[in-house]
């Protein structure tokens, strides 16, 4: 690697944290010292996680020639030999090798290596033999499926080294495990549902038994009481890794099982092809991604079997872009653009503009093959988009521009061009390789290998490679045996043989007009568009400017007279895939050899939409300064310090930290002495007996007469506004210099130290908003890029220079400005929102620096170009390190672009899944369990490391939320997410019965006085008020015990209720859910107006701002409230320890010929891996770095900067949209879109809302108090009010025209259709009256 | 294939449109030609009629030369001479003429006295339907119709506890001094166990709640395991010292009076009760299902003039997620009208009476209408009754109550398992005459839709109930009323495998209902199976 790059990073890094710790010793803040330290490494990490002695050693043994999946695998001969770790029992040895690969995927930073696998054990078979079983538990979940699918991996190989036979499962075994992981799904929700034969198949093979605790309540109601299984509930963690591991993660394990002579998962085939239904006769059918195995039986081209998984659960508004394989859809072209890497499809931009600018740069799509899901790059040096204009023209649009000019008169998008797919994205995800579309990569390497010398053709400047004249590419094709250039290959394997021979008719009845051009009698062009060659219409004829190549191909000479006809064409070549295929009929009559154009195509739909904005805690704040109730809803500090309180003016009582001044002895709330300027330091007294007690290492302070835990804090009495004068004194702002300045309610940190409120006023002039941490941050989703030029990075040469650049790609001198240079690994591109939030970052730091600390400013930024090179600190989602990068330049397109290596890994926090919260579906209010939510919305998340997973909404669910001044509204969800749960959350019971558990630091709701604050739930206390859901639509499963304690309003506008007790309990579940709700973040569980959770995002920081401000004294004292937070941070990226995923990444700049030819063969990505190379091949030499790739991009930024699923408005506007461009492509199928739509979004709304309605709790108007049951007195038995239903018939009725229009209009099943009426029909039944009907109604319609 | 069987000669019919008597059927397998005879009465039948009856074959019979005498036998569907009741199960006497369809148990072709009636009599059956929700569904899903339908349920059934205990309103016990005696009948608003594990009930009336404690070491305790929210009971008890609560010393139920005696049809006559057919599933039995409709046309069901269906005729659709990939039938109106031709192989004499089940193609709330005229138009005149769910059948002075049985699923998961469960679906109905009310629970699993009435409080003691739905075998007699639960027509489903649930197919409960006051069962139900 470039050691002077890490240097110099280092350098600054130590300059900048010097100037840090000066300021640190100067200010007030809770420690005199920078609180992010360094990481250290991988093996330190996971021997300390696992403690086994020697792993570390080991690991880093093997690190040098393994991958880590390799070396968890070399791992268990150390275990089984005792080499590694001293363990006796055979069962130790297997549980040691299983833990330590599970905690070296997971780099050890998780605990599912120690809390996911509760144990192993050797169990008897029915004949006798022995075999292993593995006990998994819930946090397995924070492993991820490869890990959990490799740890049985390793468990069986140790099985197999210690001779010890395979599982064999009796019949109810299998049956339990296929209805146990159907419960499962369906009481939690699994990322991957397998089919029930494909949990039987892999139930009945699988050689270890898997099992493990109980997680739910929900029991099996068949296969019950086994011997062998210890519980009728469902074993969460056994559930995951036998879904979401093996089942999901076959053809990673293959990958493995492959390099292992002990281990044979043979099965494993049948499963990754899907062959598994009923034993093995079936299979055959099936197997149809190797029919190119077939051999010599030429019964048709190779092709992978279409697959329709990524169709599943389509979302109303993101549209299809190509069904399974269709023609017409994405054609497949293998490379890697500079702005690809892992999980990255690339399309061109004008591809972006036509499909209705619903792709931008960044826009995840859905895709049928090689991965799942990939962000959608711009890449404008690969084919564009064939359209036919509404004058009958067929145009293939190269060009983003042109894109937008033509775009009102698209009448069809005939081909959605080119999708560039790198080869390391069929190695992530061991996909067979599909056959590769003819491109000029391949025919250049054909030619070469003809004796041609591309080389010097493409140094001839008349001639365009890619491009060539239409005579010199025949010329070259006759010449040399080299197959016709691609740019004159025309899809004629689309075309069946006998439209080929309509088409040679219409050829023969041709003629050439004076222009030169090609005539042809109009029915031609249907054809013509099969083939997508470029034509035009005229009345009664097309004409085709560019002829000669293609008349050629088909047997034609110029005169357009032909020596052959079908029935003489050789049968092989006629019956070529039943006739269906034109392509060896095309080879029988070309004079030159003739590829198939596009033999893959590669379905897609969108999934979520790219994201670029400032992270903000909800709601935001400027300071983590705390004004209790005293500053309204707003938690305006000024009003604050001008409150008259009971206390006094300015005056607030808190739980605030209690220090003590080491030389004056003043107590104080502050990190500084008010009295002599010293350090305070944290004075723990135990509550019983008031003696100071000294903390222990672990920071734990008891006091051992009384036994009782120390604490830190006490009730205090703050003058809001004396520190409010005093702070402006200080910084020399006066109040004009913000609109407002917000502070906190009450702080969630252990010792409660409130942060200097002169960085809050500080924060506040600059318009920037503190994190939970300290910490000013900007979101952005990540995309990679390995080289840039510096004018699509709005830089200039000079500034690249600057920063160490002083060569391009091709080692030659950088002296321009849109020459391409090699991104370093740790250099960032920042979206202009992100530039704008770092800016004022930097001024606000400069200020801080200066008027706070008292020292000179650090960035004197003028301009944006002033941030380039100057470091941040990059955090993926839910990490808990830091990563140092460096900006090099902005970009356009709302993402932040940056090496493949730069990233982390992730965690978050929420509500446990049986809480009810309260949803607005189709205008009226209903409850359900979050986790239904929240899973019926999961549409084949994003998942991280740590398992959370996080699906986007676009509005169409919303919630009862209450605005700051406690007016209850309704706003929109954003997202919903999924967490893996901590072990430890927090129950809230209040008097009117209602009660809610949540993770410690998830945010509440408080009332006093009026004010709605948001506190952590470990922070309410018995006796605190908390708001009732009572609005005007709001329901909620419980009933208010009245008795105890009536609701009653409390000065703001919504009732509240006491808070009985918190508690703190184990957690008893294994996910979380959380939703993200619109502008006040605030939603209704359990009855409860409580806070959403925090949303989290990949995100940069301003390194000075991280570094000053970030103290681990804010974060909240609770498991969990660690996470997101820079706890350490990365220096250097050492890409030897950073997620395989990245190594997967091709750094060719060309691919042979050889690969090409495996990609007919369908050949498995391993097989070509000796011709091909990968990232990881060049892990540890001095190439490591070294990213070459086959196509450039003109602009990293081309294309539409925000997709249309974030500019349309409302959700029926996008759904429009969607089925509208769905009739336009000819790749899609409208009807199954519209199918899908009403499948997934209106048929469960219709239903569930029909449901809701007939078992509704009523609520009464007046008093709110909710009935199970209408009361029989009819009014309400407590205040005598009028009682009114919950779920009414708009909300029953609300979708049931639209989706009968939609299902009319784009012609869905009938069986859709009739499942409609029928609802219909129950709808109308419920609510009309048979007496009154007002008859006939429909039939005016 | 030949056709002298009545069975053939039934689905030949039923293969061309038509069903028929099945004295017209007898007619027609013994004419010399009976595939001649068909086509010749199927040809000159008068358009816009179904159903064959005796008179027309007859007629084309006659008309034609080549028919022959009739030989005299006997012909089935004859009503029996009222002497024969009580002997038939055991008449010795069996015929060989027909020996063909003979099956065995005592089938008696042969019947002393028994004469060809005319079919005007046959079809003259006495069915009347009352309870029916179909044509009278007022309720547009406003509060005062939840409002209606829950008084009503208080009204009807608290007239039932009246007699038994003297009610005293809500609001009168609030006022009564600690220590006094009280009683109340009321609807179950809440039920929860206090921390001591003893029971707090709350009893609502019209006027408010009252608190009843039931504590846990009295012998009532355990009928609090049996007791819903929403039923209505009466309970009896000391008001505790302070006023606030009642301690129960009993909980009454509604139920059945013991001293209950069912009616009985005044002539020998049988009724089939069957259920859940699920047309158009690929588990349909089709098999069995032709192998009862066979029977039907043999003599020993000679005396079954009711087929009595309790719903889920159909599949549906859209039933559960990916229904359609185990359909055999995606269309649901090419369901109902594979239902329909199923239904004219049955003999036409045979009065068919249906109600819709949770698969059907109506609302799913109860109480269900019978389908509307898009679906009914698929029927025939002569083809079943349909009513709607639940509907009370009275044939022949005997009252049927019919219901599908949604809320079977809701009784069996809230109470104990020795109460119901689904082996012994009976159990789970005995509870539902309990509490005489149909699907007592509200908010849970079982759906209503608001009426002015309650269809679900079971006012009059029905002499049969009959049940589906959960597609398990189940009778028994609860306080001599006889309940039934007649499994289903549809095998395993892959659902119901992956739930290890195993339903019991092609069962055909056959009631006798001029014997139901006998005390031994097997004198007035024969199970009739006709599963592989």
């Amino acid at each position: 690697m470039d050691e002077a790059y890490f240097e110099r990073l280092e350098s600054e890094l130590d300059d900048a944290r010097a100037v840090a710790e000066r300021a640190r010793e100067r200010g007030a803040d809770p420690k005199p010292e920078v609180e992010i330290p360094t990481a250290r490494d991988m093996a330190d990490r996971v021997e300390s996680i696992l403690g086994i002695e020697g792993v570390a050693e080991r690991v880093r043994d093997l690190e040098d020639d393994y991958s880590r999946e390799e070396a968890a695998l070399e791992l268990v001969g150390d275990f089984v030999d005792g080499t590694v770790g001293s363990f006796d029992s055979r069962t130790a040895k297997i549980e040691g090798a299983v833990r330590t690969a599970v905690a070296l995927l997971t780099e050890g930073v998780v605990a599912a290596p120690i809390e996911g696998i509760d144990r192993v054990e050797i169990q008897t078979n029915d004949d006798g033999t022995e075999f292993v079983s593995v006990a998994y538990a819930g946090p397995i979940r924070s492993a991820g499926g490869t890990a959990q699918a490799l740890s049985v991996l390793v468990a069986d190989y140790a099985r197999t080294l210690l001779d010890i036979d395979r599982y064999k499962p009796r019949d109810d075994e299998v049956q339990r495990y296929v209805e146990e992981v159907g419960l499962y799904d369906d009481e939690t929700g699994l990322q991957y549902s397998p089919k029930d034969a494909e949990s039987e198949f892999i139930a009945e093979h699988l050689p270890i038994m898997l099992t493990g605790e109980a997680t739910g309540d929900e029991e099996v109601s068949g296969y019950r009481d086994l011997e062998r299984v210890d519980t009728n509930a469902s074993r969460g963690g056994m559930c995951l890794v036998f879904a979401e591991g093996i089942a999901l993660k076959a053809p990673k394990i293959q990958r493995y099982t492959r390099e292992l002579d002990e281990v044979d998962w043979p099965w494993l085939q049948d499963l990754i092809d899907g062959s598994f239904h009923d034993g093995s006769d079936d299979g055959e059918e099936s197997d149809g991604e190797s029919n190119a195995d077939d051999g010599d039986v030429d019964t048709g081209p190779p092709r992978p079997e279409p697959s329709k998984k990524y169709l599943r659960d389509l979302i109303a508004g993101r549209p299809v872009f190509g069904h399974p394989s269709s023609p017409g859809g994405f054609r497949l072209r293998y490379g890697r653009a500079r702005n690809h890497g892992f999980a990255t499809a690339a399309v061109h931009p004008a591809t972006m503009v036509l499909v209705e600018d619903f792709l931008a740069a960044g826009t995840q799509i859905k895709t049928e093959r090689p991965g799942k899901a990939a962000g959608v790059v711009p890449v404008d040096t690969i084919e564009g988009p064939t359209v036919r204009l509404a004058n009958g023209s067929v145009r293939r649009i190269d060009d983003a521009d042109r894109a937008r000019e033509v775009r009102n008169g698209v009448e069809a998008i005939l081909d959605l061009g080119e999708y560039l797919v790198n080869y390391g994205e069929f190695v992530e995800n061991n996909h067979p390789l599909a056959p590769a579309g003819y491109t000029v990569e391949w025919w250049r390497e054909e030619f070469a290998a003809g004796g041609g010398d591309p080389d010097a053709v493409a140094d001839d400047p008349s001639v365009d490679l890619a491009d060539p004249a239409p005579e010199t590419a025949i010329e070259w094709a006759e010449s040399t045996g080299t197959p016709l250039h691609p740019q004159y290959t025309y899809c004629y394997h689309d075309l069946g043989v006998d439209r080929l021979e309509r088409l040679a008719r219409a050829i023969e009845a041709g003629d050439i007009d004076e222009e030169g051009r090609l005539v042809l009698d109009r029915d031609a062009a249907e054809i013509l568009e099969v083939l997508l060659i470029e034509h035009d219409q005229h009345d009664d004829r097309v004409t085709v400017d560019t002829w000669r190549p293609f008349v050629r191909t088909l047997g034609f000479d110029d005169a357009l007279t032909r020596d052959w006809t079908v029935a003489e064409l050789p049968d092989a070549a006629r019956t070529y895939d039943d006739g269906e295929n034109a392509i060896r009929a095309v080879e029988a009559v070309a004079p030159f050899p003739v590829r198939e154009r596009a033999p893959t195509r590669i379905g897609a739909r969108m999934g979520r939409p790219e994201k670029s904005e400032e992270r903000e805690l909800s709601p935001a704040v400027h300071t983590l300064f705390p004004i209790g109730e005293a500053g309204g809803n707003q938690r305006n500090v000024t009003d604050a310090a001008g409150a008259d309180r009971p206390e006094g003016q300015g005056r607030v009582s808190l739980e605030l930290a209690r220090r003590v001044c080491g030389s004056c002895g003043t107590e104080t709330t502050r990190a500084r002495c008010p009295d002599c300027g010293d350090r305070t330091t944290v004075d723990y007294r135990c509550p019983d007996c008031e003696r100071s007690i000294e903390p222990d290492e672990a920071g734990r302070a008891t006091c051992d007469r009384c036994e009782m835990e120390a604490e830190p804090t006490q009730l205090t009495t703050l003058s809001v506004h004396d520190r409010y004068h005093e702070a402006l004194d200080r910084v020399g702002e006066r109040e004009t210099a913000f609109d407002i300045l917000k502070g906190v309610k009450g702080l969630s940190s252990a010792t409660k130290t409130p942060e200097p409120l002169e960085k809050g006023i500080l924060r506040a002039k600059h318009d920037v908003s503190a994190f939970k941490d300290g910490t000013i941050r900007y979101d952005m989703t990540d995309l990679p890029v390995t080289a840039v030029r510096p004018s699509e990075l709005d830089v200039d040469v000079q500034q690249v220079r600057a920063l160490g650049y002083e060569t391009d790609i091709h080692g030659d001198p950088l002296r321009h400005d849109d020459q391409l240079i090699e991104l370093r690994t740790q250099d960032i591109v920042l979206s202009d929102g992100a530039a704008d939030h770092l800016l004022q970052t930097a001024a606000f730091v400069d200020d801080l620096l200066e008027q706070y600390y008292e020292m000179d400013p650090y960035y004197e930024f003028s301009e944006r170009a002033d941030l380039v090179g100057e470091l941040v600190f990059g955090m993926a989602p839910h990490t808990s390190a830091a990563v140092v990068g460096r900006v090099i330049g902005f970009t356009s397109a709302a993402v932040g672009y940056a090496h493949p290596y730069f990233h982390a890994a992730k965690r978050r926090n929420c509500f446990h899944p049986e809480t009810t919260v309260t949803i607005c579906e189709g205008g009226e209010t209903v409850h359900r369990s979050i986790s239904r939510v929240v899973e019926s919305r999961l549409d084949d998340p994003r998942t991280d490391d740590f398992g959370a997973k996080v699906t986007d909404l676009d509005g169409d669910l919303s919630v009862p939320s209450l605005a700051d001044d406690g007016t209850p509204t309704t706003r929109p969800v954003t997202a919903v997410a999924k967490h893996p749960a901590p072990d430890h959350l927090v129950t809230v019971e209040t008097a009117a019965g209602r009660s809610l558990t949540v993770t410690p630091d998830h945010a509440m709701v408080r009332v006093a006085d009026g004010d709605f604050d948001r506190v952590a739930a470990h922070e309410l206390r018995a006796g605190d008020r908390v708001p009732l859901a009572v609005g005007p639509d709001v329901a909620v499963a419980d009933s208010v015990s009245a008795a105890e304690d009536r609701p009653v309003p409390d000065g703001g506008s919504v009732p509240t209720t006491r808070v009985t007790e918190t508690s703190i309990v184990a957690s008893d579940v294994e996910a979380t859910y959380s939703l993200t709700v619109a502008d006040t973040h605030r939603m209704v569980a359990n009855g409860l107006h409580v806070g959403q959770c925090d949303g989290d995002e990949d995100c940069v920081m301003l390194l000075m701002d991280g570094l000053l401000n970030f103290s681990r004294q804010f974060l909240p004292d609770q498991r969990g409230g660690r996470m997101d937070a820079p706890l350490v941070m990365s220096s250097r990226i050492d890409p030897t320890e950073i997620d395989d995923e990245a190594h997967n990444v091709d750094v060719m700049d060309r691919y042979p010929l050889e690969f090409y030819e495996a990609t007919r063969e369908m050949a498995d990505p391993a097989d070509v891996e000796d011709i091909m190379t990968i990232a990881e091949d060049r892990l540890g030499t001095d190439r490591a770095a070294d990213f070459e790739f086959t196509h450039d991009t003109r602009d990293i930024a081309a294309g539409p900067d925000l997709s249309a699923y974030k500019t349309l408005g409302s959700m029926e506007d996008k759904m429009d949209a969607q089925l509208e461009l769905g009739r336009r492509l000819r790749a899609v199928e409208e009807s199954d879109v519209a199918e899908r739509i009403i499948e997934s979004h209106f048929l469960p709304d219709l239903h569930g809302n029909l449901r809701a309605f007939s078992r509704q709790d009523v609520r009464c108007l007046d008093c709110g108090r909710k009935y199970r049951r209408v009361p029989l007195t009819g009014v309400c038995r407590e205040c005598g009010g009028d009682v009114n239903l919950t779920v009414h018939e708009g909300s029953v009725s609300k979708y049931i025209d639209t989706s009968i229009r939609v299902a009319e209009e784009y012609g869905a099943r009938e069986y859709t259709k009739q499942r409609l009426r029928v609802l219909e029909w129950s709808i109308e039944s419920v609510f009309e009256n048979d007496h009154n009907k007002q008859s006939g109604i429909a039939d005016f319609m | 294939m030949p056709l002298e069987t009545p069975a053939r000669i039934a689905s030949a019919l039923a293969e061309r449109g038509f069903n028929a008597d099945r004295t017209a059927i007898t007619l027609l397998a013994d004419a010399t030609d009976p595939e001649a005879a068909i086509l010749r009465a199927v040809e000159t039948v008068p358009s816009g009629t179904t159903k064959i009856t005796t008179d027309h074959v007859e007629r084309v019979l006659d008309s034609s030369q080549t028919a022959t005498e009739s030989d005299g036998r006997p012909r089935p569907g004859d009503p029996p001479s009222s002497g024969s009741t009580g002997a038939t199960e055991s008449d010795p006497s069996v015929s060989t003429a027909s020996g063909e369809n003979s099956t065995g148990q005592g089938a008696s072709t042969a019947r002393p006295g028994a004469t060809p009636t005319s079919p005007s009599t046959q079809s003259e059956s006495s069915v009347e339907i009352t309870g029916d929700i179909t044509g009278d569904s007022t309720g547009s899903g406003e509060y005062a119709d939840f409002l209606s339908v829950f008084r009503d349920r208080y009204e009807r059934l608290s007239k039932q506890l009246r007699g038994r205990v003297t009610h005293r309103p809500t609001d009168a016990l609030d006022a009564m001094p600690g220590g006094s005696d009280g009683a109340l009948v009321g609807m179950v608003a809440e039920i929860d166990s206090t921390r001591g594990g003893h029971w707090r009930i709350e009893l609502e009336d019209t006027n408010g709640t009252y608190p009843i404690l039931v504590l846990k070491d009295r012998d009532i305790a355990s009928a609090v395991e049996e007791l819903l929210t929403d039923e209505v009971i009466a309970v009896e008890g000391t008001i505790s010292d302070d006023g606030e609560i009642m301690f129960a010393d009993a909980i009454h139920f509604p139920d059945v009076p013991r001293t209950f005696s069912p009616s009985t049809a005044d002539r020998e006559v049988s009724a089939a009760l069957v259920s859940d057919l699920h047309v158009g599933s690929q588990e349909f039995a089709a098999k069995a299902w032709e192998r009862f409709a066979d029977w039907l046309h043999t003599d020993e069901a000679d005396h079954v003039e009711y087929l009595l269906i309790g719903g889920d005729a159909v599949e549906g659709i859209g039933v559960y997620p990916d229904q359609d990939e185990e359909l055999s039938i995606v269309d649901v109106y090419d369901q109902y009208e594979r239902f329909a031709e199923l239904l004219k192989r049955v003999p036409g004499d045979i009065e068919v009476v249906l109600i819709p089940g949770n698969h059907d193609a109506v609302r799913l709330a109860e109480p269900q209408p019978a389908f509307r005229d898009e679906l009914l138009d698929i029927f025939d005149a002569t083809d079943p009754r349909i009513v709607g769910n639940p509907a009370r059948v009275t044939v022949e002075g005997v009252s049927i109550l019919m219901y599908h049985g949604v809320s079977l699923d809701e009784i069996i998961a809230e109470l104990p398992d020795e109460r119901a469960n689904y082996d012994e679906p009976q159990k789970a109905m005995a509870q539902l005459l309990r509490k005489r009310h149909l699907a007592p629970q509200f908010g849970g699993h079982t759906r209503i839709a608001p009426e002015e009435r309650d269809y679900m409080v079971i006012d009059e003691v029905p002499d049969v109930f009959h049940t589906g739905h959960v597609h398990k075998l189940g009778y028994g007699s609860y306080h001599g009323v006889l309940t039934i639960n007649s499994a289903c027509w549809q095998h395993q489903t892959s659902f119901q495998e992956s739930v290890n649930i195993d339903p019991e197919v092609g069962y055909a409960p056959i009631v006798r209902l001029d014997r139901l006051d006998a005390t031994d069962v097997g004198e007035y139900l024969t199970i009739r199976t006709f599963s592989d």
